[in-house]
């Protein structure tokens, strides 16, 4: 910046004042100490920020614009777009959260050069919920089979995958606010959005969704600036080393608590939401998380008594199964999806195979089995087959057979009379310690107890228009879909696994 | 995220050189293109290169790589610093690189031709470093210096422990003929060079040849003090038992570490008492681990080592980009 520029970005800063017109008490408290200054990781008078954020605007809805002239989503992989109505929702909650998790920070964090990076992701996040919203509103007017993205947020929130979203990105704005900025400019921006936003659009350009790849690249843009904030909040509270125990607690629980839901969620899209897989997604982990976050960023703050996750070894062993194990358990209950799955086959057997040597002994009975039920004249479903419903870990809100069926590290724990399902150690330490943090959410599977199978995709409104035929579907090549009354016919009611515990 | 900072050049002014001069920091080692510390990317703009091809190999070259110690501008250029995982506080911190005055404390006569030579620092007192780097020792009496990389770990930090070979006519190994003695004072800069332990979960392999060693026992030694539970495999690859050195301290870091194991690898033939393997380093290596994903590797040593050493890790499935390495090129 020009030292005029300079001068003035400096005296901009300097506008903080003491108002009397509303109350600046932070909504949470903090354990921490925070200087009231420190190094400002923004750097740019507002009104340059805002004329290049219009630009990659422009550039972004300037595609958008030419995709729907070339009929672009003629060429989009069936499957990817599928997965994408569970993915996008799921990442839009994400980034509304982040909105009001930096409009928290700013309240709460007495210190104005951070301010400046926080008032400026806050913007960031609007314009990144704004473009997702742009993007589904140009899947639901154009891809051939819109069901799903119609009513996709909504259908988010009441799912087990969106229970899987609130839980974790709640941490973005609830609690003490460095722990917050732990969760989303640490670990979930600096550690995992790099898997998300620049490896799947490698993914979404192999599977025919180019708007798709330019939206997340735009996105990814602005992350830099996020993960700024993050260091820059965090070398702050690093100025007193009373920080630290508080500091590497907060890592070590939203490490695993993002490992978790992230790496369910992305694995997902991008192994089992492809028809072209240009990685495997333990590789791109090992990358972008391992050699990046871990041995990079987070080698940086050691000299300081930052530790590296104490679970790294764990999550890493983990993420060789998990997603295929969440790939499964979200084809099962395929019903209950506001999505079209679509079953594996031989090809992609291979391809799992080469990639994770002992997939086939572990998945590929299930999937040649599922194919097998997928018409409706099989009246058959993979639930049935099931010997219970799998409760959902009451930290993750991922199913309880992880990291893999032979392999689920299930635990029940006990707190004021009560017994929650978790899904690991992991999961289990992080009830112990922050048990007024998870024990309140509900259980799926408790709120649907007795019901039959066909009043519980009613309820959820996971129906097309006509009333009747369901929205989820268990492959996407049928010509007969599955309706509400094949569901009646077969007679499957819902029995809460932790029922009577 | 771009630094946003601008410097010039003069003519006949080398990248790293300019900012230097200006005041700015580029990471960089030997400054004479032998290392490769000063490995970054040319985004725009054009260069005349030097420097080695083991360094700087021509496919990297020809990828844009450069090394901003021997690459001279002849125009404008855009370069990105960020494979050297610079910061933007070193980088306007400008050269931390720091002399050192310091004493011989002892001079041993490790193998038939090779020298430990370990260095009390005096001026100052201590040296803040990282294990696996290195110092440029100055050749008393002129201005030319010699890379050295530190055995001991960074907890020893008044001291420099150097494992030197003898080339004949050598500018500074030459001296340890009985011309340099204890007591006499040095002058040393530093530390240089990225090679370093990388925070991560994953088991290591080190491979050392010749003086090679040195760093791996800085490594091995600061993991040691930080109580490191990461299975460590050392494989010290020589072509015969007497040219083994530092095996006491090798072994007094196994009972510090119990994860760590040390393979002696001797390429001729061996005594019968020889514990250990015989062959090439990275015939043993293939024996022992027939699938290595998962792992991480270092290498220090002569560059043919290197380069057949890491052609067999990727081989057996270990990525390419967790392979570390500091290549020893003799200078003379």
């Amino acid at each position: 910046m020009a030292k005029n520029l300079v001068a003035l970005h400096n005296k901009a800063k300097s506008y903080d004042w003491q108002f009397t017109v509303g109350d600046q008490s932070p909504k949470y408290p903090t354990r921490y100490t925070i200087p009231a200054t420190g190094k400002d990781p923004f750097r740019m008078l507002i009104r340059d920020y805002v004329k290049m954020e219009a630009e990659k605007d422009d550039r972004t809805h300037g595609f958008l614009d030419g995709v729907l002239r070339m009929g672009i989503a003629e060429e989009i992989q069936p499957r990817f777009m599928e997965c994408m109505k569970l993915t996008l929702p799921d990442l839009t909650n994400a980034e509304f959260q982040a909105v009001s998790a930096a409009g928290g920070l700013i309240a709460s964090v007495q210190n104005q050069e951070l301010r400046q990076g926080y008032q400026a992701q806050m913007m960031d996040e609007i314009r990144h919920t704004q473009l997702e919203m742009s993007l589904r509103d140009y899947y639901v007017k154009h891809w051939r089979d819109p069901a799903g993205w119609d009513i996709a947020q909504k259908a988010l929130y009441q799912h087990p995958g969106g229970l899987v979203s609130i839980g974790l990105f709640q941490n973005f704005n609830t609690g003490d606010p460095i722990d917050c900025i732990v969760n989303l400019n640490i670990c979930v921006e600096t550690a995992f959005t790099n898997i998300l936003l620049v490896a799947t659009p490698q993914v979404a350009v192999a599977n025919g969704d180019h708007a798709l790849a330019t939206t997340f690249l735009s996105i990814q843009s602005d992350e830099a600036r996020h993960m700024a904030n993050g260091y820059g909040s965090i070398m702050a509270v690093l100025e007193d080393e009373n920080n630290v125990p508080a500091l590497n607690r907060a890592l070590e629980r939203h490490f695993w608590h993002s490992h978790k839901a992230l790496d369910a969620l992305v694995g997902w899209q991008a192994e089992y939401g492809a028809t072209v897989r240009p990685w495997s997604y333990y590789d791109q982990w090992q990358e972008w998380v391992v050699d990046d976050f871990v041995g990079s960023f987070i080698d940086r703050l050691t000299e300081f008594g930052v530790r590296p996750p104490e679970r790294l070894a764990k999550a890493a062993e983990d993420v060789r199964w998990s997603h295929h194990t969440v790939g499964l358990a979200l084809a099962a209950m395929w019903p209950l999806n506001f999505w079209r799955s679509d079953a594996m086959r031989p090809a992609d057997f291979e391809w799992f195979e080469n990639h994770y040597p002992g997939w086939h002994d572990a998945y590929g009975g299930f999937w040649e089995a599922y194919l097998q039920m997928a018409h409706p004249s099989s009246g058959r479903l993979m639930l049935q087959e099931l010997p219970a419903l799998p409760p959902f870990c009451q930290v993750c809100q991922l199913p309880c057979v992880l990291p893999r069926l032979d392999l689920n590290e299930f635990r029940l724990v006990e707190w004021h009379g009560s017994k929650y399902a978790v899904c690991s150690e992991g999961c289990e330490w992080v009830f112990r310690n922050w048990p007024e943090a998870h024990a309140g959410r509900k259980q799926f599977w408790e709120r649907y107890h007795g019901w039959d199978l066909a009043d519980v995709i009613l309820d959820l409104g996971y129906v097309r228009p006509d009333g009747r035929t369901l929205i989820g579907q268990p492959t996407l090549d049928l010509e007969r879909l599955w309706t509400i009354e094949d569901i009646r016919a077969i007679g499957y009611e819902v029995k809460n696994p932790l029922a009577g515990l | 995220m771009p630094l946003g900072a601008a410097y010039d050049c003069r003519d006949d002014e080398t990248l790293l050189a300019g900012a230097l001069r200006e005041g700015r920091y580029l990471r960089y080692g030997c400054r004479h293109g032998g290392c490769g510390s000063c490995r970054i990317l040319l985004v725009e703009g054009d260069v005349e290169q030097s420097g080695s091809s083991f360094a700087l190999p021509a496919s990297d070259r020809a990828d844009g790589w450069v090394l901003a110690c021997a690459s001279v501008p002849v125009e404008d250029c855009v370069v990105d610093v960020s494979a050297t995982d610079l910061t933007e506080e070193e980088f306007l911190a400008g050269d931390q690189v720091r002399g050192y005055t310091a004493e011989i404390a002892g001079i041993r006569r490790l193998t038939p031709d090779v020298r430990g030579v370990r260095l009390r620092l005096l001026d100052p007192p201590s040296m803040r470093f990282t294990a696996g780097q290195f110092v440029n020792v100055e050749v008393p009496g002129t201005s030319v210096r010699r890379a050295y990389s530190m055995a001991n770990p960074p907890s020893d930090s008044g001291y420099a422990d150097l494992v030197v070979r003898l080339l004949p006519g050598g500018a500074f190994s030459a001296l340890l003929d009985g011309r340099l003695v204890p007591g006499d004072q040095l002058r040393l800069y530093g530390p240089f060079g990225q090679l370093k332990v990388r925070l991560s979960h994953r088991p290591m392999i080190m491979v050392a040849g010749g003086s090679g060693l040195a760093p791996i026992l800085s490594m091995v030694g600061d993991l040691a003090d930080r109580r490191n539970t990461r299975q460590v495999t050392v494989f010290f690859g020589a072509r015969s038992a007497t040219d083994l050195y530092h095996l006491d301290r090798l072994r007094a870091l196994q009972d510090r570490m119990p994860c760590l194991e040390i393979v002696s690898v001797l390429s001729e033939h061996a005594p019968a008492d020889q514990a250990g393997e015989t062959g090439l380093v990275t015939d043993v290596i293939g024996r022992r681990f027939p699938r290595l994903e998962g792992y991480d590797a270092y290498l220090c040593g002569p560059p043919s080592m290197i380069d057949a050493a890491a052609a067999l890790l990727t081989a057996r499935g270990l990525r390419p980009r967790n392979i570390y390495f500091d290549a020893f090129v003799p200078t003379g």
